[in-house]
């Protein structure tokens, strides 16, 4: 079922860096309109800025050296059925409590295992006065992402990186635990809440809720919502949410739908032109975070992800053209066979698909919402407070009064045993 | 309007060719699944190791490993020169000229200018000035074929023409536009202006691809006054499956007549078409200047996106390895480079001009033949929204790039057209 565990450490050969430095200095820039600004794609004024970093002042070394200290990494082979074994990356950081909550963070698209930085120190906290859980972290990099081995062959969909996440959980000796996911990570961990819910997942928690577009409740699927929803009108933050949704249809979906269809037609881009892959991933940091400040050496780092990634960047496309075909409909997953364990939904203003809260009802069970007036897609990283905060009112029990998904997993509350 | 015109030929300055190939010598490929035929692979994109064969060809050194320099040994390959001259040739004669256009000051636009060789055919006829448009990814280099046929027919009583086929702004040797909304409206102003500049006062045309969208619109704004009938290769969308509301006798009559089996084929194709090939065309239209930053980068992500549809869009064409770095070539060497040649698709969806209502269609002839692997198609019955639809042929074989792959049939339907609505 999976193999021993090895201790890793990020340690790109010098010979990587050198044909990256080689392909920098030969970079050929497009032209671009007058006013262009970034109605036609990232300005040419930001990727030369960019580029010119990457060449001459960012320092992978350095990178390797901060999230090698801070993340504490290891590589481990997992049995995934019907194609064999992959060597899977993650991340294992344990509370000092024993009776810590197991969290299995799940990244997506175009992040990594990196996304989880910010948010893991205040997880594993403990609190001295029981006022917050604390938790064992997990991370891993999806197989064809970050240090992970990808798939060999076709048909590595949402049930085998489901499969991947629930193998590493239990080979970590947890045999029940609770997740959190947005993007991919929200596909992943819904699979995950139908599959194994209940026997080993007992709770999920998404920033993702709406995924990329879930179907409104209508009068046969969910009566009580769809009547429901005709007499409460709609928040100005809800009317907010579907513009969003429509802009990120109408003009942000592209991607999306090359990597669904020809994932290798673009992945001849993504290997040979670092510049190409840092345009095609640093649209969507921008496009999709709301306002955050991102610095160049944070977006390069980001990039750098993909571009020195184990499988090569143009194998992160292809889990878009497996769960595509699979589904039909995109990342929504089933209506039907709703999981049933509890639901956690944070809701960030900037998301790229927010539907008005009665549909989110839709999705699964939920027990646990939180709103908030700013954030975009990639919350662990823009609002890592928040979103820690969310997680130990949906999982603590604050103040006497317990939260909705306290005690899921059986002898670790996240708490000092009384 | 226009000042006068300088001949031109290609010549492509070294130090292209040299920058080429340093960055072919670095060409870094991905992986590829395991998959058991090409068919398969297909479905994911352009296949590995044609890519890969395709770059080794275009290389035209073999990379010395042992001292770095990525420059050693000649080696047989793609020949460049030897391709532009027989481009020079084919092509003959070429030309720039400056062109107004409202609001976007001149641009310089190179074209081919080939006259009939006789004056008056065997029934005495004169020849019919034509224009030819291009699409993406194609270029000039798709009038290549139709022109001696067109111009110097080998029956002297077959209809001449006289040929004038642009290079798209911002495609091939044309310059592009600098400023935001160039969409069709300019695309067609800009080629009006040219046949007048030339002289010609009345003529037809003949496109696909954005050739189609870019004549409907020189119809719509140019038709009859100069445009006496247009022909195209690719109805585009448009067409519409007649309702009861619509089109009653035709929904009735599909009620009991069912489609042909080729044009359920078609309907299959199109369907295809929209539901796998379109992720190039979104992308496109919504982040042309994302996507540019990896086309101007990488020659090999620029193959391999062209190549993808040279294969995917034709009907089992033997592309050449040679032919396909030939229009691979015009792309990567192109005047404005190949980031330019996408703002087309931005501009012309920011406009809404892709679906025009029936009422606003062109009125003049319309002729239409059909290939089996266009990418979209329709029966014939559903094109009455489309234009004046006085001609249509259907064809066993061909696809999207219906001059390149099918010349003597569509030049075949180029002069029953056109003989009949001139």
């Amino acid at each position: 079922m999976s193999g021993v565990e090895i201790p890793f450490k990020i340690s790109i050969p010098d010979v990587e860096l050198e044909l990256l430095r080689k392909k920098l200095d030969l970079v050929t820039f497009p032209d671009e309109l007058q006013d262009a600004e970034w109605r036609y794609g990232v300005p040419l004024s930001d990727m030369k800025r960019l580029v010119a970093r990457w060449k001459d002042g960012f320092d992978w070394r350095a990178v390797e050296k901060k999230l090698n200290n801070e993340l504490p990494q290891f590589t481990r082979d997992i049995e995934v059925a019907g194609h064999g074994k992959l060597t899977i990356h993650y991340v294992h950081k344990k509370s000092t409590l024993e009776t810590a909550i197991p969290l299995l963070f799940v990244h997506g698209w175009p992040g990594s295992f990196i996304e989880v930085e910010k948010i893991l120190p205040s997880l594993v906290e403990t609190s001295e006065d029981g006022s917050f859980p604390s938790f064992h972290v997990v991370t891993f990099s999806l197989p064809g992402y970050g240090f992970s081995e990808g798939a060999r062959k076709p048909g590595f969909a949402a049930k085998q990186y489901a499969e991947v996440g629930n193998k590493l959980m239990l080979s970590l000796g947890y045999n029940e635990y609770v997740t959190q996911g947005g993007d991919l990570g929200r596909a992943i961990t819904y699979k995950m809440a139908q599959v194994y819910g209940g026997k080993h997942v007992k709770a999920w928690h998404t920033n993702m809720p709406s995924s990329l577009g879930i179907p409104a409740p209508t009068l046969t699927s969910h009566p009580i919502l769809y009547l429901q929803s005709l007499f409460k009108p709609l928040t100005p933050a809800e009317k907010a949410g579907i513009e969003r949704s429509k802009w990120f249809d109408t003009e942000g979906k592209a991607y999306f739908w090359e990597q669904a269809t020809q994932p290798q037609t673009l992945g001849y881009s993504m290997s040979d032109s670092p510049t190409g892959l840092l345009a095609w991933i640093y649209e969507k940091l921008v496009n999709w975070s709301d306002a955050y400040p991102w610095t160049d050496d944070e977006v390069l780092t980001w990039v750098s992800m993909y571009y020195f990634s184990q499988a090569g960047p143009a194998a992160s496309a292809r889990i878009y053209y497996e769960m595509w075909h699979e589904l039909g409909t995109g990342f929504a997953g089933a209506v039907k066979n709703p999981p049933r364990i509890p639901m956690g939904a944070s809701y960030f203003p900037k998301e790229l698909n927010v539907s008005p809260r009665s549909w989110v009802r839709t999705v699964g069970n939920l027990v646990f919402e939180s709103v908030h007036s700013s954030g975009g897609h990639f919350a662990a990283h823009e609002k890592p407070d928040e979103l820690v905060e969310d997680l130990r009112n949906m999982f603590g029990r604050g103040k006497g009064k317990p939260g909705p998904a306290y005690g899921v997993v059986s002898g670790r509350n996240g708490f000092q045993p009384a | 309007m226009s000042s006068s015109e300088q001949s031109f030929k290609i010549s492509i300055p070294d130090s292209a060719l040299e920058s080429l190939q340093k960055k072919l010598a670095l060409a870094t490929f991905p992986d590829e699944l395991e998959l058991d035929s090409d068919e398969e692979r297909r479905k994911y994109g352009a296949p590995l190791a044609h890519v890969q064969r395709l770059v080794e060809r275009w290389k035209t050194r073999t990379p010395d490993i042992a001292n770095g320099s990525g420059m050693a040994t000649d080696k047989e390959g793609f020949d460049w020169r030897r391709a532009e001259a027989k481009l020079n040739e084919d092509l003959s004669p070429m030309f720039t000229r400056d062109i107004e256009v409202e609001g976007f000051g001149t641009l310089n636009l190179h074209y081919v200018h080939r006259k009939s060789v006789k004056e008056v055919d065997g029934k005495g006829r004169k020849p019919v000035p034509l224009l030819f448009v291009h699409g993406w990814p194609g270029s000039v280099i798709e009038v290549r074929k139709i022109l001696p046929l067109l111009t110097n027919p080998e029956n002297e009583d077959d209809l001449p023409f006289h040929v004038v086929a642009p290079s798209l702004p911002g495609f091939g040797f044309s310059e592009a536009p600098k400023k935001k909304g160039f969409n069709l409206t300019q695309y067609a102003e800009i080629f009006n202006k040219l046949m007048l500049a030339l002289g010609y006062n009345e003529y037809v045309t003949q496109g696909g691809d954005w050739g189609f969208y870019i004549t409907r619109r020189m119809a719509q704004l140019y038709g009859h006054t100069h445009i006496k009938a247009w022909h195209t290769n690719y109805p585009g969308p448009g067409a519409l499956e007649p309702t009861f509301t619509t089109q009653p006798l035709h929904y009735l009559q599909h009620l009991f007549t069912p489609y042909t089996a080729t044009e359920k084929a078609a309907l299959e194709r199109s369907k295809w078409f929209s539901t796998q090939g379109m992720g190039y065309n979104i992308e496109q239209s919504t982040q042309p200047q994302t996507l540019g930053y990896s086309l101007a980068d990488s020659p090999v992500g620029l193959l391999a996106w062209i190549y993808e549809k040279l294969v995917n869009w034709t009907d089992g064409y033997k592309w050449d390895d040679d032919e396909v770095l030939e229009w691979m070539s015009i792309y990567w060497l192109s005047r404005a480079g190949p980031a330019a040649s996408l703002r087309i698709y931005y501009e012309v969806t920011q406009a809404n001009q892709r679906q025009i209502p029936a009422r606003e269609k062109p009125t003049i002839p319309m002729g239409w033949s059909r290939f089996p692997q266009e990418l979209r198609s329709f029966p014939r019955t559903w094109t009455e929204n489309v234009g004046n639809l006085v001609f249509d042929s259907e064809h066993p074989s061909g696809g999207h790039f219906a001059a390149h792959e099918e010349p003597e049939k569509l030049v075949g339907d180029l002069r029953r057209m056109f003989e009949k609505h001139w």
